[in-house]
């Protein structure tokens, strides 16, 4: 009858993993909270804060980087230690991403500045999406502390739902800047906002599926960016 | 894929201990299966009746079929069926009174050839198989046993492959040897399979990963899951499976 | 503790010192050629004007190879036989009936083999029960357990690894038995043939019933026979010089003899390991 075997090392390991993952994930989220908080809020301070932060996620980027090569080197994992480690490889990016543009957002509220910032319209519209995106990226960054593959399975209808609100607000910024009832620079910079935010959503996306081939071992397609051209032919 | 082997409902008996249950198993022509699973699981039992040695063992019993190209060995002469199965060995045996030639033409001569042309082309084309030709061609003279301990497994694989087998059973042929000598038997593995269909019992999972198409894997006498090695080391679908090869048990 | 070892070592080899030392002291001033070639003289023990012929035992000489080569030839065989069943064939309680009684039979007085042979020849024939046949039955029925029992032991030494290795070829057993297990047990076969004549080639009991001894020449198979251990037997005990002279000439040559095929069993032995070197 074989024994039990605790492979110390290797679950040494894997926590610590773990635990640097979880702390990118928050760190991730909170960035990208703090930088709509700072947007809406025209908060120089906030976005400051945000610049730290991305820097720190890089940072654990980085050891994460190493401490999954080290895992494959030395401990030769496979089933479902091999799936946790290259998916929390493949996560990593997507959360240094989202961390990128949290900082790319709070760049923009440094350069609002003081300036005017138009209708109420506009910034509800994008804070509602904004809001969308956010919970994205939190129901995937818990998905994955969680390591519950069900609620993200059907990550990418919320996508599809975020990518209609780009596209409209897109349309609509770009009417009020012909009519001028919206500041051209003003309105430039809300067109780099909603783009930012549609990012972000993808790479919610992102995590969220490989969240599920973590947990079960299904490989489920992403829609890429270029077929998703052809579904909203203008 | 064409199969060429296949165990059906196939169980065995040491005495009254029952070693393997209600096997059933596909092993495709011209690739590698691989059989893994912790001791006394049961795997090098299973192939020792796959070429009917198992029932060699006094009060030894097997019950069940083995089908080789659709026809079951037990209903035929096990002599003849052990000259299409060949099979190498855990440790190397070569035969201790003979030399290297004489070893790799035991095959031919216990069966009673004795041209001395087919012999030597035989010799050489079996030791060139095993990739030994040229580390013992001027030395074809010397005892068997003299050879180093990759060398000499090599030998047996050559040895195994003069007699023309067409499934070629190895039962943890690597598990006395040093890294370098058990990369160069993978590597003989690889290329064997062009023309011979291969099953390798090993513990060594990471070797059943490099070289098997398809892994089985059995515990306590029973199979648990088989399926593509890929799928097997990604996905397993039992829970055991994952628990074993992820080197947790229990 | 090593000094008390050397002691006791040195006790062990006194009475064989001296028995090789008497044999030869006494043995040797009776070997030349005609001791070789004539057979027994008229018994006498030198005296004022009676002078001696030494005479020989070459007819005891002929007689103990006759004897010692149709018991082997008889025996060896069978027992062989015998033992091959034992280690390769055997199954279920037969084998263990057999292989205790062998072991009893290789540990019973000579004589009793002897008698058994005579009491069967009394019985069934009953004219030749003094006879060279005789004599080489008796010797082959002591060597028969001992070959089965040798020999057995000499393939049970072959690993198992190589009768499979050998079956997994496709070889039917009986050849995997005679040419691939035989022959990597054939030095252990032939150290306990070589052993088991060492032995007999001394039996004198067995031949005292059987073989009968012979005072003159004799290779025939339905005549009495002169073995050199009947020599012995008989002259040592008598009162005349050249007879007791001879009867050490006998046994310093049977001991030569003797001496001879155990050093050539060992001899075997020690090539054998020296072959198998495993490099690497």
């Amino acid at each position: 009858m074989p024994q039990a075997a605790e492979r110390k090392a290797l679950e040494k390991s894997l926590q610590k993993l773990n635990e640097n993952m979880v702390t990118l994930a928050e760190l991730s989220e909170l960035a990208i909270r703090k930088a709509i908080d700072g947007l809406t809020r025209r908060d120089a301070e906030v976005a400051r804060e945000v610049f730290t932060l991305d820097q720190e996620v890089y940072g654990l980027q980085l050891e994460i980087e190493r401490t999954c090569i080290d895992l494959i080197a030395l401990h030769a994992p496979v089933a479902r230690d091999l799936r946790t480690v290259t998916t929390s490889l493949k996560i990593t990016t997507d959360l240094d991403r989202i961390g990128r543009y949290a900082k790319d957002l709070s760049e923009l509220t440094l350069q609002f500045g003081g300036k005017a910032t138009g209708e109420r319209a506009d910034v509800a519209r994008i804070r509602e999406m904004a809001d969308r995106t956010i919970q994205m990226v939190d129901t995937a960054i818990d998905a994955f502390v969680q390591r519950d593959a069900e609620s993200v399975r059907n990550i990418m209808e919320v996508d599809d739902a975020v990518d209609r609100m780009h596209d409209e607000i897109f349309v609509d910024l770009v009417r009020r800047m012909e009519d001028r009832s919206l500041d051209t620079e003003v309105g430039a910079r809300y067109i780099l906002v909603n783009r930012y935010l549609e990012r972000i959503a993808d790479h919610a996306v992102n995590i969220g599926l490989r969240v599920v081939y973590m947990v079960t071992g299904d490989w489920l397609p992403r829609v890429r960016a270029a077929d998703r051209v052809k579904r909203y032919p203008k | 894929m064409t199969r060429k082997l296949a165990a059906e409902k196939v169980s065995a008996w040491y005495g009254p201990k029952k070693a393997i249950e209600d096997i059933s198993l596909d092993f495709e022509e011209h690739a590698t299966t691989a059989i893994i699973g912790p001791s006394g699981c049961g795997k090098s039992t299973l192939i020792r009746c796959l070429n009917r040695l198992h029932e060699t063992v006094p009060k030894a019993r097997v019950e069940g079929k083995v089908l080789l190209d659709d026809k079951d060995v037990y209903a035929d002469d096990p002599v003849a069926v052990r000259r299409r199965v060949g099979m190498v060995f855990q440790k190397a045996n070569p035969f201790p009174t003979m030399s290297v030639y004489d070893n790799v033409a035991a095959a031919l001569r216990l069966n009673g050839v004795r041209d001395r042309g087919k012999l030597d082309k035989t010799v050489k084309r079996s030791l060139e198989q095993a990739a030994l030709w040229d580390e013992v061609k001027d030395y074809l003279g010397k005892p068997g046993v003299s050879l180093s301990g990759g060398q000499q497994q090599r030998l047996c694989i050559a040895r195994a492959l003069a007699a023309e087998p067409e499934v070629l059973l190895m039962d943890e042929p690597c598990s006395a040897l040093d890294p370098i000598a058990t990369a160069k038997i993978e590597d003989l593995i690889f290329d064997l399979k062009k023309d011979y269909t291969v099953v390798i019992v090993t513990h060594n999972m990471q070797q059943a990963a490099r070289v098997a198409d398809t892994t089985a894997f059995m515990y306590l006498g029973h199979l648990i899951e088989v399926g593509g090695t890929r799928e097997l080391f990604e996905r397993p679908r039992e829970t055991l499976t994952e628990s074993y090869i992820t080197g947790r048990f229990g | 503790m090593a000094v008390l070892a050397l002691a006791c070592v040195a006790l062990a080899l006194i009475p064989l010192g001296s028995i090789v030392y008497t044999v030869v002291v006494r043995g040797a001033s009776v070997v030349n050629p005609e001791f070789f070639t004539q057979i027994q003289p008229i018994p006498c023990s030198p005296g004022a004007n009676l002078t001696c012929t030494q005479g020989g035992i070459g007819n005891a000489i002929v007689g103990t190879f006759l004897l010692l080569g149709l018991s082997s030839a008889i025996a060896i065989p069978l027992g062989l036989l015998a033992g091959i069943y034992l280690a390769e064939y055997g199954k279920g309680p037969l084998v263990f009936a057999v292989r205790f009684f062998a072991d009893v039979m290789t540990g019973l007085p000579s004589i009793v083999m002897g008698l058994f042979i005579f009491a069967t020849f009394q019985l069934a024939f009953p004219g030749f029960v003094f006879s060279a046949i005789a004599g080489a039955l008796a010797l082959a029925v002591i060597i028969i357990p001992f070959v089965a029992r040798t020999s057995e032991e000499a393939l049970r030494l072959v690993p198992g690894s190589i009768r499979e290795a050998a079956l997994a070829l496709g070889v039917p057993k009986y050849r995997v038995t005679v040419r691939v297990v035989l022959s990597s047990a054939r030095e252990g076969i032939v150290t306990g043939a070589l052993l088991a004549m060492a032995r007999v080639g001394g039996e004198t009991a067995p031949l005292l019933l059987t073989a009968g001894g012979n005072s003159f020449y004799s290779v025939r198979l339905d005549q009495p026979i002169a073995a050199m251990s009947l020599v012995i037997y008989n002259f040592a005990t008598t009162p005349y010089a050249n007879w007791n002279a001879l009867a050490w000439g006998a046994a310093l040559l049977l001991v030569v003899i003797m001496l001879g095929l155990s050093i050539a069993a060992r001899f075997l032995l020690r090539h054998r390991f020296h072959e198998q070197r495993i490099r690497g």
